[in-house]
C-alpha cells in the first residue's frame, strides 16, 4: 500500500477548498473515484484529476506534495488517518479536526486547527494568524488535541482555546492565549503586546520573559511547579528531538490574570529554560 | 407569446374552483381566458393530474432590513456549514436560518412561493431594506413601514395632537419609504425599553411621553383604516411570550373596537399561566376570540423544532428572552430612535417543556381557527423557525397520523397539558390554497396576484400530487413568476427579479412643513433625503413598482 499523493498541475488562480480530501472521506474510494471529486475553486468548481495528478492506494495516508498557499480547508473536521503536506499548507489547516494526524513540512496559513478537538498538527515552519482559535463568531477554539508550530505563530494564538495543547517553538504574535478558557499554550520564543488578554483560565508558558507582562496580571513570585516537570516530560517522550525539554527545570515565574476579566488563568515564564532548542 | 398548462387540477379558491381540471392559458406573463379554438398556442406544458395552484404569498417574513444583517454577522455559524456555490444562472450564498438574501430568493421559489412582505421596516431603515429584498431574486417584496414607537409619533400623542395629523404623518412615513402596510411592534413597549421600563402592559403609561399603548394601537388602527391602506394594522402586542399574555392579547381585540386589525405571530401572544409550571396554552380562547371578531385576522408564528435565530425590533422583548440565547451570544440596541433590535439566537428543543408547549399552541391555533381566509400560515421566519420549514408545517396541518406521530415525541407534561390530540381537524388542499395564497392576496389588497382568475398575474405553482404533503410541498415540478419557467423540479433553473408592492395614501402637504422643523432639530438625515426616490427604488434592482391604491374612509 503506498500513500495516494496530489501533486498540483499547475498553481490554482485563486482559493482551492480541499475540504472533499480527508482519509475518512476518501476511505473505500477507488483512485478513479477520487480523481472524480469535485472540487471549489474560487467561484468554479472543478475535478480532482484535472487539479491534481493522482496517484497511489491507500486513501488512509495522504500526501501533497508541492502544496501552495491557494489551499483552504484541508484536512477540515479529519477523524482518523493522516496527511503530509509538502510546503504551504494553507488557511484553515485542520479545521474542527476530531483525530488523525497532520504533518506539514513548510509552513500554514491562518486558523491552522481552528476549532478542533482531537488529533495533532505538526509543521515545521511558520503559522499564521488564530492557530487553535475560534473561528469568527465561534463561542470557543480548540476543545482537544495538539499543535506544534516549529516556527513561529501570528497573532492571537489560542484565542478562546478551551482543552488540549499548542506548542511554538519560536515566537508568537500579539495576543497570544487572548481570551483562553483553558487549555495550555507553551511558547519557547518570545511573546509580544497583549500576551494573555483577557484569559479566564488556563496556562501560558513561556520561554522567556516578555518586554511586557499586561498590568492586569499579579505577579506571584517565583515557584516551583511539579506540573511543569511533568509536561516537560510529556513532551520530551512524544518526539524524539524534543529530548531537550527534559533538561528544563520546574521553576518559573507566575503571573495570575488576566484581572480585567476576572480571570483565573496563568502565565508561567520559565527560569530555566535557556538552553534554546537545537535547530 | 400564448402559453398553455393542459390537464391542470386547479386549486383557485377566489373563484371558488375546488380541485377543477382544467386548462390553464397565459398570454405574455398574464392569465387569460381559454383563446379560441383555432389560436396558435406557443407552447404547451402537459400537467396533467397534477394540482395547481397560484404561487404563494408569505404575508410575513423577515427577509430584508438591519436586523437580518445583524443576525447574519452573528452567526458565521448558520453560514460556514451551508455555503452554496454559484452557477452561470444562480448567485453563490450560504445560510439556514438567515440565509443570504439571494439565497432566500432561491428557496423561496423552489417552495413554490412568489411574494414575501417584511414585516419590520424602520422607516429610518427603508433604503437598506428595499435595497437588501432588490437582491431577493424572483419573489416580489412588499414592506411595512414599523410605527408606534417613534419619537415623532409619541409627541404628537402626548400633546393631544388630532387624528387627523396622525394620518397625515403615517401616510407622509407611508409614501415616503415606500411600504405597503404599516406595522406596530409593543406599542411604546420599545420606546418605554429606554426610559428602563422593563415591561409594558396595554394600559400603563410610557414614563416619558405618558401614553400607553392602548392608544398608540387605536391612533394606528384608525389612521391606516382612514387612509384607505388595505392591509389592516400589523400587530405585534405587548407582552411577547410572556405567560398570561393571552389576557393582554383579548384585550388588543376588544381595544380596536371594531376596527380591522391583523395579529401576526398570535402563537407567541397566546400562553396562559395555568398549571404546575405556571404556562399553559391559552389557544382555545384566542381562536375563540378570532372566530367571533370577523375584523380579525392572524397570522400564527409556528414554532419548528431545531436551530433558528430570532430577529425583533423588540428590543424588551429580546432582552427578556437574551438568558435563553443558544449559542450563547445575542445583541440588543437602538436604531436612530426610531424603535429597536433585538437578535437573540435560539434552538427550539421537542423536549423542552414550554418549546414543545409553544409548537402545540401554534397547530392548535391552526386547528381551532375555522375560517382559513383569516389566518395565515407562518414561522414568522426565522423567529418560530427557517421559512424552509413549511411543507413540514403544512403536512403537520393535512395528516392527522404525522401530527399524532410527532406529539408522541415531545415533551409528555407538554403533551397531557395540550389538547392537541383532541383535535382531529385535517386541512383540505382547497385550505392551504386558501391560506397560504388566495386568504393574504385578499388581505394585503393584491388584485392580480394569489389566484389564476383572467388578469392575474401568472404566479402559478405545479405540484406533483404526494400522499406526503411535506415531500409535495418542498419540490414543485414546476413554477412560473409572472409567466417565466424559474423553477422545475424544486431547482431553480432561471433567476428573475420580482416588483415590489406598495401602496401611495394621500395626505395633506401640511404635514412636511411640521417634520421638516423636527428632521432639522433631532434628525440625522434631512427630510429630503429620508424620502426615497421612485428612481432610486428601481434603481435597486425591482422590475416594477406595483402600486395598490387606498380607498379612503
Ligand atoms: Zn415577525
Amino acid at each position: 500500500m503506498s500513500d495516494v499523493t496530489f501533486e498540483l498541475r499547475r498553481q490554482p488562480e485563486t482559493w482551492l477548498d480541499l475540504s472533499a480530501l480527508t482519509p475518512d472521506k476518501l476511505h473505500g474510494h477507488t483512485l478513479t473515484a477520487i480523481k472524480a471529486i469535485r472540487l471549489r475553486c474560487g467561484r468554479r468548481a472543478g475535478n480532482v484529476g484535472d487539479l491534481f495528478q493522482v496517484s497511489g492506494d491507500d486513501p488512509l495516508s495522504l500526501r501533497f506534495v508541492d502544496a501552495c498557499r491557494s489551499f483552504v480547508r484541508l484536512g477540515h473536521g479529519m477523524t482518523r488517518g493522516r496527511i503530509r503536506v509538502n510546503g504551504h499548507a494553507g488557511h484553515y489547516l485542520g479545521q474542527d479536526m476530531r483525530g488523525g494526524q497532520i504533518t506539514v513540512r513548510g509552513s500554514a496559513g491562518n486558523w491552522l486547527g481552528a476549532g478542533m478537538s482531537g488529533g495533532s498538527i505538526e509543521i515545521s515552519g511558520d503559522a499564521g494568524d488564530f492557530i487553535g482559535a475560534a473561528v469568527a463568531g465561534a463561542m470557543h477554539g480548540m476543545t482537544g488535541g495538539n499543535i506544534v508550530v516549529g516556527g513561529n505563530a501570528g497573532k492571537r494564538a489560542a484565542d478562546r482555546m478551551r482543552r488540549g495543547t499548542i506548542l511554538v517553538l519560536g515566537d508568537a504574535g500579539d495576543f497570544a492565549g487572548s481570551r483562553m478558557i483553558a487549555g495550555t499554550l507553551l511558547i519557547l520564543g518570545l511573546a509580544r503586546t497583549g500576551v494573555g488578554y483577557g484569559m479566564r483560565r488556563g496556562t501560558i508558558v513561556l520561554g522567556r520573559m516578555p518586554a511586557h507582562v499586561p498590568v492586569t496580571f499579579n505577579d506571584c513570585g517565583r515557584l516551583k511547579m511539579e506540573f511543569l516537570r511533568l509536561l516537560f516530560k510529556q513532551t520530551a517522550d512524544s518526539r524524539k528531538r524534543f529530548g531537550y525539554f527534559r533538561e528544563f527545570g520546574p521553576e518559573a515565574r507566575r503571573f495570575a490574570g488576566d484581572i480585567a476579566a476576572g480571570g483565573q488563568g496563568e502565565i508561567l515564564v520559565l527560569l530555566n529554560a535557556s538552553r534554546r532548542r537545537s535547530a | 407569446m400564448l402559453v398553455r398548462l393542459k390537464g391542470a387540477v386547479v386549486y383557485d379558491p377566489m373563484h371558488g374552483i375546488d380541485g377543477r381540471r382544467m386548462d390553464l392559458f397565459i398570454r405574455d406573463g398574464i392569465m387569460v381566458p381559454a383563446p379560441r379554438r383555432d389560436t396558435r398556442i406557443d407552447h404547451t406544458y402537459d400537467v396533467r393530474d397534477r394540482i395547481v395552484m397560484a404561487g404563494a404569498i408569505d404575508i410575513h417574513t423577515h427577509i430584508g432590513g438591519g436586523k437580518v444583517n445583524i443576525a447574519r454577522a452573528l452567526l458565521p455559524e448558520d453560514h460556514m456549514p451551508y455555503a452554496v456555490q454559484g452557477s452561470p444562472i444562480l448567485r453563490a450564498g450560504s445560510g439556514h436560518a438567515v440565509p443570504t438574501s439571494f439565497i432566500t430568493g432561491y428557496r423561496y421559489a423552489e417552495m413554490g412561493y412568489t411574494a414575501c412582505f417584511e414585516p419590520a421596516m424602520l422607516p429610518a431603515n427603508a433604503r437598506h431594506a428595499h435595497a437588501e429584498m432588490a437582491d431577493v431574486p424572483i419573489v416580489d417584496t412588499g414592506a411595512y413601514a414599523l410605527l408606534g414607537n417613534d419619537d415623532f409619533l409619541l409627541r404628537l400623542l402626548a400633546g393631544k395632537t388630532g387624528q387627523k395629523v396622525i394620518n397625515d404623518y403615517v401616510a407622509w412615513i407611508v409614501n415616503a419609504t415606500h411600504a405597503h402596510g404599516v406595522k406596530v411592534v409593543n406599542p411604546g413597549g420599545i420606546s418605554a425599553f429606554k426610559f428602563n421600563q422593563r415591561d409594558l402592559d396595554l394600559d400603563v403609561r410610557h414614563e416619558h411621553y405618558g401614553v400607553s399603548p392602548r392608544r398608540i394601537l387605536k391612533a394606528l388602527a384608525r389612521a391606516v383604516h382612514e387612509l384607505g391602506i388595505c392591509h389592516p394594522l400589523h400587530v405585534h402586542g405587548c407582552n411577547l411570550g410572556v405567560p398570561g399574555n393571552a389576557e393582554t392579547t383579548l384585550k388588543t381585540i376588544a381595544a380596536v373596537e371594531g376596527l380591522p386589525l391583523h395579529l401576526t405571530h398570535v402563537q407567541f401572544h397566546s400562553y396562559g399561566r395555568e398549571g404546575d409550571r405556571g404556562f399553559s396554552s391559552a389557544a382555545a380562547r384566542i381562536a375563540e376570540a378570532v372566530n367571533s371578531n370577523p375584523n380579525i385576522s392572524i397570522d400564527v408564528g409556528q414554532v419548528m423544532f431545531g436551530q433558528t435565530v430570532t430577529a425583533s425590533g423588540d428590543t424588551m422583548l429580546q432582552y427578556r428572552g437574551r438568558r435563553h440565547a443558544h449559542p450563547k451570544k445575542w445583541v440588543c440596541m437602538d436604531i436612530e430612535c426610531d424603535a429597536g433590535c433585538g437578535v437573540v439566537p435560539f434552538l427550539y428543543r421537542d423536549h423542552n417543556f414550554v418549546n414543545a408547549l409553544q409548537w402545540c399552541v401554534g397547530l392548535e391555533l391552526f386547528l381551532q381557527v375555522r375560517d382559513p381566509w383569516r389566518i395565515f400560515l407562518t414561522t414568522d421566519h426565522p423567529n418560530g423557525a427557517p421559512f424552509t420549514t413549511y411543507p413540514r408545517l403544512i403536512r403537520l396541518l393535512m395528516d392527522r397520523a404525522f401530527r399524532a406521530e410527532m406529539l408522541d415525541r415531545i415533551h409528555p407534561e407538554a403533551r397531557k397539558s395540550s389538547i392537541l390530540d383532541s383535535l382531529d381537524r385535517e386541512y383540505s388542499l382547497a385550505e392551504i390554497a386558501i391560506m397560504t395564497r388566495a386568504a393574504p392576496a385578499r388581505s394585503l389588497g393584491l388584485q392580480t396576484r394569489g389566484h389564476l382568475g383572467r388578469g392575474a398575474a401568472a404566479d402559478i405553482t405545479v405540484y406533483e400530487p404526494n400522499r406526503n404533503a411535506e415531500r409535495m410541498f418542498s419540490k414543485p415540478a414546476l413554477v412560473f413568476k409572472d409567466g417565466v419557467l424559474v423553477v422545475r423540479d424544486g431547482k431553480v433553473i432561471q433567476s428573475t427579479s420580482g416588483q415590489v408592492h406598495a401602496t401611495r395614501p394621500a395626505y395633506d402637504r401640511g404635514i412636511e412643513r411640521v417634520l421638516k422643523q423636527y428632521f432639522d432639530r433631532y434628525h440625522t438625515v434631512s427630510l429630503g433625503n429620508f424620502r426615497i426616490g421612485s428612481d432610486e427604488l428601481l434603481g435597486f434592482g425591482r422590475s416594477a413598482i406595483s402600486v395598490h391604491p387606498c380607498v379612503p374612509r
